[in-house]
């Protein structure tokens, strides 16, 4: 088929009509053969629908928590305790050997250690959660401002996810000091029956090599961190909430965190 | 990024697998031998530029799994068949409702018709992803594809599957 010849439309070309795989300028040359094949046409249109039943099969799973073995199933096995003890004490002889105890710990997204922006998210969260009337400084009623300020004062423009969906409103959310000054944002959240939230936001130094999303758990007491890294940005989710529940929160943000605009 | 990576895919894998094994505890299995196969051959993957590609690289892992499970099956059922002849009841196919909701007329396609059709259209891969994932041409991909939607068409139709049906294994005694 070209565009100006039309005649033999392929099946294949039937089936990347229906899955938008066609090349845009021969979806109308399609379009109208169909208008003068209706045995075709009937066939394509049965196609159309089985692709979106399809679509809405099991779609439920999508919302529902990831189960822990799973969520586990993404982490390496850890070495026996005897290989461990023997790659420790290596470690230390080389690194008294090369001067590497001098180097700073708090290096961002070293693999062993966790970043510096998880522990001041954990702090964040121990100290304003409990906090009975001034738990956030602008409140979500005045959420355009509060979004605008923290973007502002962080230098990159912010969002603050939604998570009505899941039972949690945005309370509002507040400016904060980093380890080094630098400014913070911290959104909470709260379910009636659950208790609070919060997303606690970094922009990262230009230097800290950002990866690709990659979701991580941290527990400390009672409160569990889910955090990942976007672009330049360090997100941390922290919640006195079971891990699965957190890691559906997590999710829910990130994929609002995704969406352009 | 490390297999930690895989997490975000997690929920779509499981719809996937469960469309795929028609079976959600043996689904959530098959998720997990393919996360487990993932952090253990985590470094031949070779993300593109973007980081993108994990998805596709999972669905693959998950793919050879449920091929080698899908073997096994034949297998046992093969196995069942010389214990116990050609008892009727046995015959999954002797039963065909008269219509078929759309989920129960996927399970009556083959695994790998069944593979393509939820690949395209549900996991919307392009058609050379698709091909990417389980390892066939392109044109593999087109002619499944082809024959997964009328089949399913026909299936919900009323009709029997169009397949000829692969021969069973006769007992020779």
């Amino acid at each position: 088929m070209t565009p100006d010849n039309p005649t033999p439309v392929t099946d294949a070309e039937l089936h990347a009509w229906v899955d938008g795989q066609l090349l845009p300028e021969f979806v109308p040359v399609v379009s109208d053969w169909l208008l003068q094949h209706p045995d075709a046409a009937a066939r394509v249109q049965a196609w159309q629908a089985q692709r979106l039943g399809l679509q809405a099969l099991q779609r439920g799973v999508l919302d529902e928590p990831v189960p822990l073995a799973l969520a586990r199933a993404t982490r390496p096995r850890r070495s026996r305790p005897w290989l461990q003890g023997l790659v420790a004490s290596l470690m230390l002889g080389l690194g008294f050997a090369g001067g590497w105890w001098l180097r700073p710990v708090d290096t961002p997204l070293a693999g062993a250690g966790e970043p510096g922006f998880v522990q001041e998210a954990r702090v964040a969260h121990a100290v304003y959660v409990p906090e009975k009337r001034h738990a956030v400084e602008v409140g979500a009623q005045e959420q355009a401002h509060l979004v605008q300020w923290l973007s502002r004062r962080l230098g990159t423009p912010l969002k603050a996810p939604l998570l009505e969906d899941q039972g949690f409103g945005l309370m509002g959310g507040r400016l904060l000091p980093g380890q080094a000054g630098e400014p913070r944002a911290l959104f909470m959240y709260e379910n009636p029956a659950a208790g609070r939230i919060t997303l606690h936001v970094s922009v990262l130094p230009g230097d800290a090599a950002p990866a690709p999303a990659a979701f991580r758990f941290a527990r400390v007491g009672q409160t569990d961190t889910f955090y990942w890294v976007e672009g330049s940005l360090g997100y941390a989710l922290s919640g006195d909430l079971p891990r699965e529940r957190l890691a559906q929160l997590a999710e829910a943000v990130y994929r609002q965190l995704q969406q352009p605009g | 990024m490390g297999p930690e990576g895989a997490l975000t895919h997690i929920p779509r894998l499981r719809r996937y697998a469960r469309l795929l094994t028609g079976d959600a505890s043996r689904a959530d299995d098959l998720v997990q031998d393919t996360l487990e196969r993932a952090c253990h051959k985590w470094s031949l993957w070779r993300p593109r530029e973007d980081g993108s590609g994990l998805r596709g690289w999972l669905l693959s892992l998950m793919h050879n799994l449920y091929l080698n499970q899908v073997r096994d099956q034949v297998h046992e059922r093969q196995a069942v068949e010389l214990d116990e002849g050609n008892e009727p009841s046995h015959d999954p196919f002797l039963h065909t409702p008269e219509r078929l909701d759309l989920e129960q007329a996927l399970r009556q396609l083959s695994p790998a018709l069944r593979e393509v059709v939820l690949l395209v259209c549900v996991e919307e891969l392009p058609y050379a992803e698709a091909a990417q994932v389980l390892g066939v041409p392109v044109g593999t991909v087109m002619s499944r594809l082809s024959r997964g939607r009328e089949q399913l068409r026909h299936l919900m139709d009323g009709g029997a599957p169009v397949q000829t049906r692969t021969h069973r294994l006769k007992i020779v005694k």
